[in-house]
């Protein structure tokens, strides 16, 4: 892969935001949150260890929107391009996941495409992996290899850009007297950096490597008692949906503006008690242990027969946001002890 | 499909016909011809208030006018039975698969149908008999509370019956005075020797429970399972198999239904729920 050097970080960003608006990871309290890079203050955007606290999906499919008007024209929102500095591989897997969900070839949603045409995205490897990311579980790394613009990852001196796109080849092309050829040996020490966070990804979750494919397993495991067990600590807060980078349920509701209605999008969650309900009262999944089971069978199961991919990329955001305590491995763990438990009952 | 697909067309009420005491039917001319198969559905927006899905009871051969059959179930459906002819309301769709209707030719059509689910049935009855030819024969079974309670009344008890190669038997749970039928649950008035299972289809649309019980009939009679067609009623939002709410398995009911054999689903939890 064609890469360059820059020795700092604000150069890339000041370039970027010559030609767009770019948002940046910034620590507010322990969290890592992204805010909109002003050049004035550029000492504002840090090299982030680790993905945002927030998912990447707020770019593409934010909270709420107008999805359509009574007005004459029906407005789709005008979106500017955009760059997003400090995804991760998790972020940008996530991404390629809801482009199967929202450019589904004849059920294009323009909302959505509209902004995924206009983002730049400038990744970064993962250099201090969080105690819940369990990436390494769908084969991640903690660097991206694909679906980025441009990747950032840092060595000592500065930081060697890797191109990704032709989007990304033209900014490096459009902003040539800033970058350096990247010296081999800086490649070498890339190396090792990106080997020693796999190996602290692969060592945090070595205990928690399922004994089959996650697909099986969850399958299998669909008359379990354990949805029912960890219901228990569940306070239906709907936190590991809402930071979910690959969870994308939303639902329209209709509103009043002052000389028109609109139509709004706004995200939802299967964790939510009416979720599945009818207006005539039947709701297939009343007993929360149901839409626990029934969020692992679409993210493990359903998603992958459809698209050919599991809808979960191990970035760990529903492990620190639950309240509740759950962790997303470990009741993996359990489904997959179960399940192995059942093939020898089986033999027997 | 193309442009916004949550934008709806306009549309407006021009009739509304009082079926019974909780269902009315609203007819309404979209602001262009509006296309579909029978069987798909619409989601229908009170404009400002909210949408809700409905599988129009009109024929498809009518794209000037459709007529959607609503029982007061719900918040919006509420309000549609308070609005009056006039009212304006968006329209979007047509979603889903619908009935496979080429496929049924040649064939004998069981229709078993209850209360609000004679709706699609409704659509579906007057796309076959448009073409009765094309099929060896039609037998509808249907069911309702009381006899007040079935829709479409004024066709049900005398001209849909006079139609050649259509034989219509009906049932109410509680009778009053002048019901001379049936008394009892449709799944009471399925025969086996209503039709030919061998060279039939059988088609279900009603509440969950009375689909659950004439599912299980209709195996008892030998139907295979993937000639069964059942209407499913789920929480359809957008229509377009993305947001989530319809899920039957891995199937959107909004985008792979409203119409499943139940070869496909019945290896799925809950879908009787």
């Amino acid at each position: 892969m064609e890469a360059v050097f820059v020795s700092k970080l604000s150069s890339l960003l000041d370039a970027l935001a010559a030609k767009m608006d770019v948002y940046v990871p910034v620590k507010v309290s322990n969290h890592i949150v992204f805010k909109k890079y002003d050049t004035e203050n550029s000492q504002m955007a840090e090299f982030n260890a680790v993905r945002a606290c927030t998912p990447v999906k707020e770019f593409l499919f934010p909270l709420r929107e107008v999805a359509a008007t009574t007005q004459a024209q029906p407005e789709i929102a005008t979106v500017k391009p955009f760059a997003v500095f400090g995804l991760k591989d998790c972020d940008v897997k996530s991404i390629v996941i809801l482009d199967k969900v929202f450019g589904e070839d004849e059920f294009i949603d323009p909302l959505y495409m509209a902004r995924r045409e206009k983002m730049f995205i400038v990744s970064s490897d993962c250099t201090g992996p969080a105690e819940s990311c369990f990436c390494s579980l769908f084969d991640g790394k903690g660097f991206a290899e694909k679906g980025f613009d441009l990747n950032v990852s840092p060595i000592k001196g500065g930081f060697i850009i890797d191109i990704g796109s032709r989007k990304g080849r033209e900014f490096v092309e459009s902003n040539d007297g800033l970058f350096a050829d990247v010296p081999a040996s800086l490649l070498e020490e890339r190396d090792a950096n990106r080997k020693k966070a796999q190996h602290q990804l692969e060592k945090q979750n070595a205990g928690f490597t399922p004994a089959a494919l996650l697909q099986e397993i969850v399958e299998k495991t669909q008359d379990s008692e354990i949805y029912d067990q960890i219901a228990k600590d569940c306070i239906e807060c709907q936190a590991c949906t809402r930071v979910c980078p690959t969870c994308h349920c939303f639902y329209l509701y209709d509103d009043k503006q002052k000389d028109y209605f609109t139509k709004m999008k706004i995200w939802d969650s299967c964790m939510r008690f009416g979720y599945a309900m009818v207006a005539g009262g039947a709701n297939p999944n009343k007993v929360l242990g149901e839409r626990l089971k029934h969020r692992l069978m679409h993210k493990f199961v359903y998603f992958l027969e459809r698209y050919g991919v599991n809808m979960c990329v191990g970035c760990g955001r529903c492990i620190d946001a639950d309240a509740g305590g759950i962790d997303l491995r470990q009741l993996l763990k359990n489904l997959s002890e179960e399940a192995n438990t059942q093939k020898t009952e089986r033999i027997k | 499909m193309s442009g916004n697909l949550y934008q709806p067309i306009s549309g407006r009420i021009t009739d509304i016909i009082d079926e019974s005491s909780t269902i009315k039917s609203f007819v309404v001319h979209p602001e262009s011809p509006f296309k579909f198969a029978t069987g798909q559905f619409v989601e229908l927006t009170l404009p400002g208030e909210g949408e809700a899905p409905f599988t129009p009871s009109s024929s498809p051969s009518q794209t000037e006018q459709m007529e959607i059959t609503i029982m007061k179930a719900g918040r919006v459906t509420g309000l549609l039975h308070e609005c009056a002819p006039g009212q304006m309301v968006g329209i979007r769709g047509p979603f889903g698969n619908g009935y496979p209707v080429d496929r049924f030719a040649g064939k004998e059509i069981y229709i078993v149908g209850g209360g609000v689910g004679l709706a699609p049935i409704r659509s579906l009855f007057l796309t076959l008999v448009d073409r009765i030819k094309d099929f060896r024969k039609v037998v509808c079974r249907f069911g309702a509370r009381t006899p007040e309670d079935f829709i479409y009344k004024k066709a049900l008890f005398g001209p849909w019956q006079k139609i050649g190669n259509v034989d219509i038997k009906l049932t109410v749970d509680k009778a009053n005075g002048q019901w001379s039928g049936n008394v009892g649950v449709v799944t009471t008035i399925l025969n086996i020797n209503d039709v030919n299972v061998k060279n039939a289809v059988a088609v279900v649309c009603g509440p969950p429970i009375m689909m659950r019980y004439a599912t299980l009939k209709l195996l008892e009679f030998n139907f295979v399972p993937g000639d069964i067609y059942l209407s499913m009623e789920k929480n359809m939002s957008c229509g377009v198999g993305k947001c989530g709410h319809c899920m039957v398995g891995k199937y959107y009911v909004c985008k792979d239904g409203p119409v499943f054999t139940y070869e496909q689903i019945k290896k799925y939890p809950k879908i009787w729920d």
